[in-house]
C-alpha cells in the first residue's frame, strides 16, 4: 500500500518533469499577457547594474530595460544575474530579456539570440602601481595578477601573457588585494579602470597598457523569438540615434566611451 | 558520621565538577567588534576626505543587510522543519524490522550525511526546474525554495542519525518491559521509546540547527539574495573600497554570532540537564 503510494508520487514527478519545457508562445504575447517584462541584469557591476541602499537595482542597463518595458506598455522586473547563470536563465525562460554586460561572442550566439547592433563595448586593461613601470602586456609574465571570477579575459591574460591570475569574487576584494600588494596588477574593464585612476585614493596607480580585446556587448533574447529580436534591434538603433546611451553614461558618472560616441554619429 | 573505612566509595570526598569553559557575556564581544570595525577605518582614514567613513557607509546599508539576514533565518527554519520531518521518518526506517526498509534508509542516510553541503545545494539549484506545471497550473520554484530543499537534505540525514542514535541509546529493558506488558511495536515506539528520546535528541538537534544557520550563507554561491550576496553587492555598489571589507563582513559575522551564540549556550544547558548518568 505504502509502496504503491510512493510509486504514484514518483510517476507524478516524472510526468511533471516531461511536461516541462514545452510551453512556448510568442514572447511578446506572454509579456503583454503577464503585464510585466522580466529582465536579467547585473547587480554587482557599477555603473551598469548595481544596488542602491534600499536594495533596488539601478544603473545604465536597468534604465535601458525600463525603456523597453515602457515601449511595450508593461511593468519591469529585474532579476539579478551573474556571468555564470545569465544564459541559462534566458534559455529556461526565467527571464525574457538579458542586458547583463555580456560580451558578444560567436559561441554565445549559438545559445541565445544576441540582437544586432551591439549596444555597448569595452576592452580589457590593467590597473597597476605607477612605480612598477609596466610597458607592455608581456611585462606581466610570471607576475600575480588579480581578476574577477568568471571574466573571459582571465584566461587570455594567463595563457597569452603568462600572468598568474588570482581570481576574486567581487571588485572590492580584488581592489583590496591590489592595495595590499598581493598582486602586481588588476585586470578588468577599461572603463572602470579609467574611473578608478581619477580617484584620489588611487593616485599612485595608472592604466599603463594599451587596451586589448575591445569587444562589443550584446543584449539577448531567447533563440527563435524573432519578433521580439526585431523590436529590440529597433530599440538599440533608437538608443544610438537619440544619444540615450551617452546620456545614461553621463547620468551615472562615466566618461562617454568612444564606442557609444561612434554609434551615435553613425545612426544620427 | 565519618566512620573509619578502607572503602573509597564510603569516603565523603566532594565530587569534582567537570570543567566547563566560562561563558562569554554579551559585553565581551563589544571590544572584538569595535576592533574589527574601527581599526581598518583608521588604517585607511588617509584615503580621501570627501568619502563617507566606513561606519557611515555601513549605516546606510544596514536595513538592507538585516533584510537579507532575515531571509537567511527563514531559509534555516524552513530547511530545519523539512529536514526534521523527513529525517525522523528516515531514522525510524533505520530501526525498522523490515530489512529492505532498514537498509534503504541506512543507505540514504549515509549518502546524504557524507556529501558536502555545497554539492547538495548545487544539485538542488541546477537540477530542479525554475517552475513546473501540474494540470495547467504553473507553480514557480524560486531560488530560495530550491536552497531550502538543498539544505534540508543533509539536515534530513543528520536528524536520521540523531533519531536512530537516541533510540539505540535507550536501555533494552525499556523494550522488554513494554513487550511484557503486551504493547505492540507501534505502541512501544510512540508511548515508551520516543517520549524518552525527545529530550536526548534536543541538544544535538539544536546544535545541528546552529550549524545549518551558519551554512545558509552557502546559498550566496548559487545566487540567492541572502545576506552574503547583498554584502557583496553593497560593496561593489560602493565602488569596491578596500576599507569597507572588514566593517561589512564584520557586521555579518556579528549578526550570525548574536543569533547562534545563545543557541549554543542554551544547548549546553540542556545537555547538562539531560545528561544520562548511568
Amino acid at each position: 500500500m505504502k509502496l504503491r503510494t510512493l510509486k504514484t508520487i514518483a510517476a507524478a514527478f516524472v510526468a511533471v518533469g516531461i511536461g516541462m519545457g514545452t510551453a512556448s508562445a510568442d514572447a511578446l504575447d506572454t509579456i503583454k499577457e503577464r503585464g510585466k517584462l522580466i529582465v536579467g541584469v547585473k547587480a554587482d557591476y557599477i555603473p551598469y547594474g548595481f544596488l542602491d541602499t534600499s536594495g533596488a537595482i539601478i544603473g545604465i542597463e536597468p534604465d535601458l530595460a525600463k525603456d523597453v518595458a515602457d515601449k511595450l506598455g508593461v511593468d519591469v522586473e529585474y532579476v539579478p544575474v551573474v556571468s555564470s547563470n545569465r544564459m541559462q536563465f534566458l534559455e529556461q525562460g526565467k527571464i525574457d530579456l538579458m542586458i547583463a554586460t555580456m560580451t558578444d561572442k560567436p559561441d554565445r550566439r549559438k545559445v541565445v539570440n544576441i540582437v544586432d547592433p551591439n549596444y555597448y563595448s569595452s576592452g580589457t586593461n590593467v590597473l597597476a602601481l605607477k612605480k612598477l613601470g609596466l610597458k607592455s602586456w608581456d611585462d606581466l609574465n610570471g607576475k600575480p595578477v588579480c581578476g574577477i571570477q568568471g571574466a573571459f579575459y582571465n584566461k587570455a591574460t594567463s595563457q597569452k601573457y603568462g600572468a598568474k591570475i588570482v581570481a576574486f569574487k567581487g571588485t572590492a576584494e580584488a581592489y583590496a588585494a591590489l592595495k595590499g600588494g598581493n598582486c602586481a596588477a588588476f585586470v578588468y574593464d577599461d572603463s572602470a579602470i579609467v574611473a578608478k585612476t581619477k580617484d584620489d585614493a588611487w593616485s599612485e596607480y595608472e592604466m599603463p597598457l594599451p587596451t586589448i580585446d575591445d569587444a562589443p556587448w550584446g543584449l539577448a533574447v531567447q533563440l527563435g523569438e524573432d519578433a521580439f529580436a526585431t523590436l529590440m534591434s529597433e530599440m538599440i538603433v533608437d538608443w544610438h540615434k537619440t544619444g540615450r546611451i551617452l546620456e545614461l553614461e553621463t547620468k551615472y558618472g562615466v566618461a562617454n566611451t568612444p564606442f557609444a560616441q561612434a554609434m551615435h554619429e553613425e545612426y544620427k | 558520621m565519618n566512620k573509619k573505612t578502607d572503602m573509597p566509595v564510603m569516603l565523603s570526598k566532594p565530587i569534582e565538577a567537570p570543567y566547563t569553559p566560562s561563558a562569554l557575556s554579551y559585553w565581551h564581544i563589544l571590544p572584538i567588534i569595535a576592533a574589527m570595525m574601527i581599526i581598518p577605518s583608521l588604517a585607511f582614514s588617509a584615503a580621501g576626505d570627501e568619502q563617507l567613513s566606513p561606519l557611515a557607509v555601513l549605516k546606510n546599508w544596514i536595513p538592507l543587510l538585516l533584510e537579507g539576514f532575515v531571509f537567511n533565518l527563514v531559509i534555516s527554519v524552513c530547511a530545519m522543519a523539512v529536514g526534521t520531518a523527513a529525517g525522523t521518518a528516515l531514522g525510524l526506517g533505520q530501526i525498522s524490522p523490515n530489512s529492505l526498509m532498514r537498509s534503504g534508509s541506512w543507505f540514504v542516510t549515509q549518502f546524504f550525511r557524507n556529501a558536502p553541503w555545497l554539492v547538495l545545494l548545487f544539485f538542488a539549484m541546477f537540477l530542479l526546474p525554475f517552475e513546473f506545471s501540474i494540470a495547467g497550473l504553473t507553480i514557480p520554484m524560486p531560488d530560495w525554495f530550491k536552497a531550502i530543499i538543498g539544505l534540508s537534505l543533509p539536515v534530513m540525514a543528520n536528524v536520521s542519525e540523531i533519531v536512530r542514535g537516541a533510540i539505540r541509546s535507550l536501555p533494552s529493558g525499556q523494550w522488554e518491559a513494554a513487550e511484557s506488558l503486551a504493547y505492540t511495536r507501534r505502541q512501544t515506539l510512540w508511548l515508551v521509546i520516543l517520549p524518552q528520546c525527545v529530550k536526548r535528541m534536543l541538544p544535538p538537534w539544536m546544535n545541528l540547527y546552529a550549524i545549518l544557520t551558519m551554512a545558509t550563507v552557502l546559498a550566496s554561491i548559487v545566487g540567492v539574495s541572502e545576506v552574503m550576496t547583498l554584502t557583496g553587492r553593497a560593496l561593489s555598489a560602493e565602488g569596491g573600497r578596500p576599507d569597507l571589507l572588514a566593517p561589512f563582513y564584520g557586521f555579518v559575522l556579528l549578526l550570525f554570532f548574536a543569533y547562534c551564540y545563545p543557541i549554543a549556550r542554551y544547548t549546553l544547558r540542556l545537555e547538562k540537564k539531560f545528561a544520562v548518568i548511568n
